[in-house]
């Protein structure tokens, strides 16, 4: 595929942007880690020797406690078989990934009521929540989630928006009266409070609550749409199509849509931003996806509700600025590049 | 000129006034029968509380209306009759509407309170701190977004504008949490929560004052947080496409000075975006946030929205959806307005005026 002149200098634009560039790295960097998360982040090892044979647990089908010698077939314990092994060399030996929990272990003591402090003797580098999860496991599989969510909603949203708005922008008429009331009234929905009482009703999964919040939330991308494909259905260009004998679809798909793109990146990183905030201020009324799921609204509900344990607000509040930061850097780098009006001032 | 206009105007919110009742009625039918369809209405948390009462500590699960050993037959059809659950969604709809209409939003299962009593008693409370907050989110954004626009690119942009990207990239309410984290709880500069102290009551009225402020700082913190930057940004943005267009050279060419041209006639057409966005404080002011007022434990609309959700006192939720879309309904028109006033462009009732 090559790029276009256009979107060359586009793309170059937003590389000379060195905050909105450097910010896109650190979240490519960040979403690739978290789907490896199972190799960083999991109370299973990465690699067993044991008798001579080796075992990857990561992923697939758990190996039982007999496999290592152990006196139970539920799934093996490695952080207790790795100290084992530590004292008794011989056998073989245990490599466990660099956070040896996951996120639904409650990792209890006969010592103390958790939350336990951050220790990097215990290896709960931030602590654990009220019931003994490490507070680290759940921030990371917390935001796969979270940010999986953000994409899906976004796709969704979008095909709607882009799909009614233009078609709205292009045909105009009762076509778009119609759709002008019906999006007017819809707006007027308390759309957090319904999609909560929604969610009081059913417990929702990943793809009800998705479906509930794009009913919901498809309005302000259709009528940025509609006002982008308004605008472009005047210029000469599309007269010009239309005068070759170009079909309406064929105006839309490849004269209109790539000349919008612009609306439809720009608000991207936005929409990103905004579906990982809702969904945790959902999760944080406990009105979003169900316990035991791990997600950053639970850890702040959490957190709120026992102040005097404070690493668990902490670690979520700086995870939540770092990630909103890096995006909203992304999107105004984006948008920079994107526009190419430049303003005049007064000195 | 101006008799057309103003004919114009007034026919484009009379036509938004009748839209009012539709856009009500499909709201609210909406709300009504998602809380019609809750397996777990009313009725069986009555029960569920019941049996906890007889067996404290044994959790009863909800199994679909199963849970009714200890109620009999007869008091459960009773039960339903009072709460309207026996007759069929439309008829109960009607019913409830009926009452509405005579502002009567029904008796709340939880406190067996009329509706209205208890949304009335929150009102003060978010209006208080609905005020401070717009008082003082205008209060900032407008001046700041002025010297900003006139100050571009100096030092004072862009420390500013480090400040307001961090408000614009993070939501009021982790602000919230992470300031209550802070200046609370670590730090003991402000209360923890609450509208006022328990001991409120046998202050002095110059303590009570200065309880009730100290209370509010946090709060509307957050609240401003949440919705300054991108007012401030709006502004800034819209006073430097004003200072750009020709008009404003044309004035600065005639040898009006530099601050006349912005002050008589860039900065009027600068607020019209401000304009715009006017009408939401409605339901900011009386509405508040669920969010913020649940992290402050403010007793106020949102955390009695919050908190009748969570004990299912459906008569309650309904009440909040009706009086929160009709303010936001009143909001919107509050923003034509607004931008009627401040525009004298503006002509309502084509359908290009609203791209």
């Amino acid at each position: 595929m090559t790029l276009s002149p256009l979107a060359r200098r586009q793309w170059q634009r937003f590389k000379s942007i060195k905050r909105g560039y450097y910010s896109a790295w650190v979240l490519v960097a960040l979403v690739l880690l978290s789907c490896g998360a199972e190799l960083l982040v999991n109370n299973r090892a990465l690699v067993v020797s044991y008798d001579g044979r080796w075992y990857f647990p990561t992923y697939g089908a758990f190996v039982p406690g007999t496999a290592f010698g152990l006196g139970y077939d539920y799934e093996t314990n490695y952080r207790d078989l790795a100290k084992q092994l530590a004292a008794d060399a011989s056998k073989g030996w245990v490599l466990m990934p660099p956070v040896p929990y996951d996120a639904f272990e409650n990792d209890l003591h006969d010592s103390a009521f958790p939350p336990y402090p951050p220790s990097l003797e215990s290896r709960h580098f931030l602590g654990t929540d009220t019931t003994g999860r490490d507070v680290l496991a759940r921030l990371v599989y917390g935001f796969r989630i979270a940010f999986a969510f953000s994409l899906v909603l976004l796709a969704c949203n979008y095909l709607i928006g882009i799909a009614v708005g233009c078609a709205m922008g292009f045909w105009g008429g009762a076509f778009d009266l119609f759709f002008q009331r019906l999006i007017e009234v819809w707006s007027i929905v308390p759309s957090l409070y319904v999609i909560m009482i929604v969610a009081s009703i059913m417990v929702p999964t990943f793809w009800t609550l998705t479906l509930v919040m794009v009913i919901f939330g498809w309005m302000s991308m259709t009528w940025y749409m509609r006002t982008a494909t308004y605008k472009e259905k005047t210029r000469d260009y599309v007269m010009a199509a239309r005068a070759l004998g170009a079909t309406n679809g064929r105006i839309i798909a490849r004269h209109i849509l790539p000349n919008t793109v612009s609306v439809i990146v720009t608000f991207m990183p936005f929409a990103i931003a905004g579906g990982i905030t809702s969904l945790t201020a959902l999760d944080y009324l406990g009105f979003g996806l169900p316990p035991p799921t791990p997600s950053w609204g639970d850890l702040l509900s959490q957190g709120t509700d026992n102040l005097d344990h404070p690493w668990i607000v902490t670690s979520v509040v700086g995870a939540m600025v770092v990630v909103l930061l890096t995006v909203t850097y992304i999107g105004e780098a984006i948008r920079e590049a994107f526009d190419p009006k430049r303003f005049t001032f007064y000195e | 000129m101006r008799v057309q206009r103003g004919r114009f105007v007034t026919s484009y919110f009379l036509r938004r006034l009748l839209l009012i009742v539709p856009t009500f009625l499909g709201v609210s039918l909406l709300v009504f029968a998602l809380t019609r369809l809750v397996p777990g209405g009313p009725i069986e948390r009555m029960l569920n509380e019941a049996a906890m009462a007889a067996q404290p500590g044994v959790h009863v699960v909800n199994a679909g209306g199963r849970g009714g050993s200890t109620l009999s037959k007869q008091d459960l059809a009773q039960l339903e009759a009072y709460y309207g659950f026996d007759k069929p969604i439309v008829v109960s709809y009607a019913d409830w509407l009926s009452k509405v209409v005579r502002l009567d939003l029904g008796n709340s299962t939880r406190y067996s309170e009329p509706v209205w009593d208890i949304i009335k008693s929150r009102f003060p409370i978010s209006i208080f701190y609905g005020i401070a907050t717009l008082i003082l989110t205008y209060g900032v954004c407008i001046p700041l977004g002025i010297v900003k626009a006139i100050r571009h690119k100096t030092v004072f942009d862009n420390v500013t504008s480090l400040v307001i990207f961090f408000g614009y990239a993070i939501p009021g309410y982790v602000v919230g949490i992470a300031l209550l984290t802070a200046f609370a709880s670590k730090w003991h500069v402000f209360p923890l929560g609450g509208f006022v102290s328990d001991d409120f009551d046998d202050l002095s009225p110059h303590e009570r004052v200065k309880d009730v402020l100290v209370h509010a700082v946090l709060p509307v913190l957050s609240y401003v947080a949440g919705a300054f930057a991108l007012m401030t940004l709006m502004m800034k943005n819209s006073l430097m496409d004003n200072l750009a267009a020709d008009y404003v050279r044309t004035a600065i060419a005639k040898g009006l000075t530099f601050r006349r041209a912005v002050f008589r006639h860039a900065l009027r057409n600068s607020l019209i975006p401000i304009a715009t966005s006017f009408g939401n404080n409605i339901s900011l002011l009386v509405g508040g946030s669920f969010l913020i007022e649940k992290i402050f434990d403010i007793d106020g609309f949102g955390l009695l929205g919050f908190e009748s959700l969570v004990e299912r006192d459906y008569p309650v939720v309904l009440g909040i959806v009706v009086i929160s879309s009709l303010l936001f309904m009143a909001g919107n028109i509050l923003s034509d307005l607004c931008v009627a006033l401040v525009d004298p462009r503006v002509k309502f009732g084509s359908g290009e005026g609203s791209a």
